[in-house]
């Protein structure tokens, strides 16, 4: 914690510190209120993680939803929020964060002219399996946006992330068949769009936020401007000293500090001490680096965790060569959801729903306590020439040479063991049962094909069941995976009901704010679905906002 | 189908420019993105670049073919994608100029000014990344033993469905990749030249 400067280089009322969604939706809510804001922003080019990701919005029974008349409740949403919470959510977080994310995504569409869609047919995780849960309404989107519309900060945002094809709508892309479907997406259409730079996905989500913030309202934004201390006095935030250009660069905040900056999934130390998860890799980019940890640290800020069983990780791999943001890119595996696609551990056996990563994520993490070892790990991802004539791997279409040093090949399942260093005697066992249900389209051992998300999102739909298929067409095919995390984190700053971070003594720490994976995920517990990281950003960032101008 | 075509002015000897332009060796590492490369004989040749995919950079490797060694003017290929499915070619053409004017970039013909624009900002970040050689052209490098125009032309078209995608992820680096492969050999002979 530094003290005082001298002087202040800057004097604002409100410093939002990170550049995705929390950040940005506290500034435009403060500037809203008539408050003068800066964003400031480690990394160079605005956006955040929330703008190199998929861009969905969970938000239950959304104004979206009522339009096109698609029927859904409050009730049902927490219901279904509360089964995903496990019972670990903080109820006060959990009520405040039900009570405001409509009104936070209205008022960015509103306020802020977020273009906002309804991404239809695309059913909750755990649809139809628990109550509350929704065949599809409740994932918002964004509308394309044009890049050109930032001015000045058209290329110092993302304009495309490689985690999802640019130029297309969610909509789109189940209109054309999923990512099973990959190969028939209609290419000249998405090729048109990448020339003239309209964006989708996170990318166009954050240009629309963006644009309001730096374009419309005139917000200042430092882009390679990290924060590297908050200033303190008695005890209330009152500033930061950020480094730009090499040099100190002193902003006095006058109402308060929103700390917007994620978490640490680029800092291994504390991924291994707080995931205790081998071999972790990231898919973000390489900013989050733990920031909110070290800065709250030193102020005294609590922190908190939830169980990091089910939240957001998966499993892929980085193909020899590929790199994005200056670092090796890790790709998560959809393969594996595919039909002629399965998963094995070193014992050659299944021991999961693969097309399901809500089903495979607490089995990766199961203990052999007799062996003092994770059985599970590492995953191996097996398919045969069935899989290889129809979809894809990454981008490496059916038909184009498979990279090198990623994939082995063999002609037969024994061969094919030998070569990953699996029992063979388990994957030819798991493969002669395997085949057999899938024969029938079924999967009795662990339920491929019953989630309706799965179905839509990596299923291929001409199959009875999307999910499966036999893996009997030599040669056969297997890659090794390791762990891909996307930014949600087990670990963050614990927060109160109006999104101010709490001290280690369990009071409020005046002026200083934490939002998105800056925070702990005390609001939701223990369970992720897609779109609520970006529905919590947007909602506590818009908290934030109205509290530090004292509109809470 | 990306096409881009970069021409630049030196006050070099037209043979100058042919005698380091014909051995591959003299010039590969100044390829944007350069791994290695690997003559298979007078006309083959294996290469392995870095090459940028809109937000990715991924090892590409691939065969180039020389189907004419019309010394001391032009240099004409082929090439066709070892790990990725794509092909293309393009020449090096070197041509006496005395009186060339500044250097020019001139990719596709019909451009509009959106995509001369993306390419201009692509341009910036390149030099940026890849430390890209800025020099003056001919016009404005003072008194010398003649022009010479060196003209690189690239034309390289993706295959498979996603052709169409990876066409236009790959335009806006094309062009500042010409540039930079035509403005080293030239800034190496000027340099070369002064120092002699």
């Amino acid at each position: 914690m530094a003290s005082q400067p001298r002087s202040w280089d800057l004097e604002v009322d409100l410093v939002a510190v990170g550049s995705g969604l929390g950040a940005i939706s506290a500034a435009l809510t403060a500037c809203d209120l008539g408050a003068e804001v800066v964003v400031l922003e480690k990394a160079p080019k605005l956006g955040g993680v929330s703008g190199y990701g998929g861009g969905e919005v969970f938000v239950p029974d959304n104004h979206k939803m009522r339009e096109l008349g698609i029927e859904d409740s409050e009730a049902a949403g927490r219901q279904y929020l509360e089964f995903l919470s496990a019972g670990f959510a903080d109820p006060a977080l959990m009520d405040k964060l039900l009570s405001s994310m409509k009104t936070a995504v209205e008022y960015m569409e509103r306020k802020a002219g977020v273009k906002w869609i309804c991404i239809e047919g695309l059913p909750d995780y755990y649809h139809p399996m628990v109550p509350g849960a929704h065949p599809g309404g409740r994932y918002l989107s964004v509308d394309l946006f044009k890049g050109a519309e930032l001015g000045e900060w058209q290329h110092k945002t993302y304009a495309m992330t490689p985690h999802v094809p640019p130029g297309a709508l969610h909509r789109e892309m189940y209109a054309w068949g999923g990512l099973a479907k990959v190969t028939q997406w209609d290419y000249e259409l998405i090729g048109q769009r990448i020339s003239e730079d309209l964006r989708s996905f996170g990318p166009g989500m954050m240009g629309y936020f963006i644009k309001a913030a730096m374009v419309d309202r005139g917000i200042p934004a430092h882009v390679e401007t990290p924060v590297r201390e908050l200033v303190a006095e008695d005890g209330v935030v009152v500033g930061v000293r950020a480094e730009r250009d090499g040099r100190d660069f002193n902003v006095r905040a006058r109402r308060g500090v929103v700390l917007a900056i994620g978490g640490y999934d680029n800092n291994l130390e504390m991924a291994r001490q707080f995931e205790a998860m081998p071999d972790w890799n990231s898919a973000c980019p390489p900013y989050l680096d733990g920031d909110n940890l070290v800065l709250g640290g030193e102020l005294g800020a609590a922190v908190a965790a939830v169980p990091p069983t089910n939240l957001a990780m998966f499993y892929g791999y980085n193909i020899p060569g590929e790199e994005a943001e200056g670092k090796p890119l890790f790709r998560s595996s959809w393969e594996c959801g595919c039909p002629h696609a399965i998963w094995v551990n070193q014992a050659g056996q299944r021991f999961c729903d693969e097309s399901f990563y809500k089903d495979y994520q607490p089995r990766l993490r199961a203990w052999d306590g007799q062996q003092q070892r994770m059985p599970n790990l590492p995953p191996f991802l097996i398919f045969d020439q069935n899989y290889r004539d129809r979809y894809p791997l990454g981008s490496f279409m059916p038909g184009q040479p498979l990279p090198e040093g990623l994939v082995t090949q063999a002609d037969t399942p024994r061969q094919l063991a030998e070569k990953l260093g699996i029992d063979a005697d388990g994957l030819e066992a798991t493969l002669k049962r395997y085949n057999e249900f899938a024969a029938k389209g079924e999967d009795p051992d662990f339920g491929r094909g019953r989630s309706s998300w799965s179905r839509r999102l990596v299923g291929d739909l001409d199959y009875p069941n999307p999910n499966v298929g036999a893996l009997d067409k030599p040669p056969y095919f297997g890659v090794r995976l390791v762990p891909v995390s996307v930014g949600i984190n087990s670990h963050g700053l614990k927060t109160n009901a109006d999104a101010q971070v709490v001290h280690v003594r369990g009071h409020a720490i005046s002026g200083f704010y934490a939002v998105g994976n800056s925070a702990a995920l005390l609001d939701l517990g223990a369970g992720y679905q897609s779109g609520t990281s970006n529905m919590r950003a947007i909602t506590w960032g818009y908290i934030a906002g109205l509290h530090a101008l004292g509109k809470a | 189908m990306p096409e881009v075509e970069y021409t630049t002015t030196a006050k070099l000897r037209v043979d100058t420019v042919w005698e380091f332009v014909k051995e591959m060796d003299n010039w590969a590492h100044f390829v944007t993105g350069y791994q290695s490369h690997e003559k298979l004989d007078e006309t083959d040749s294996v290469w392995t670049l870095k090459g940028d995919v809109g937000v990715l950079a991924r090892t590409l490797k691939f065969q180039v073919h020389v189907t004419e060694w019309g010394g001391p003017e032009r240099v004409t290929f082929e090439l066709k994608g070892l790990n990725e499915e794509m092909s293309g070619g393009g020449l090096l053409l070197i041509q006496s100029d005395d009186a060339a004017g500044a250097g020019s970039a001139d990719s596709a013909p019909g451009r509009g000014f959106l995509a001369r624009w993306i390419e201009a900002v692509f341009r910036f970040f390149f030099r940026r990344v890849h430390g890209a050689v800025k020099r003056a052209p001919a016009a404005d490098a003072g008194p010398g033993p003649g022009v010479a125009k060196l003209t690189f032309r690239l034309r390289i078209e993706p295959g498979g469905p996603m052709a169409p995608m990876i066409s236009a992820l790959m335009r806006p680096a094309m062009v500042p990749a010409a540039e930079d492969l035509a403005n080293k050999i030239m800034a190496h002979l000027e340099a070369r030249q002064a120092g002699a």
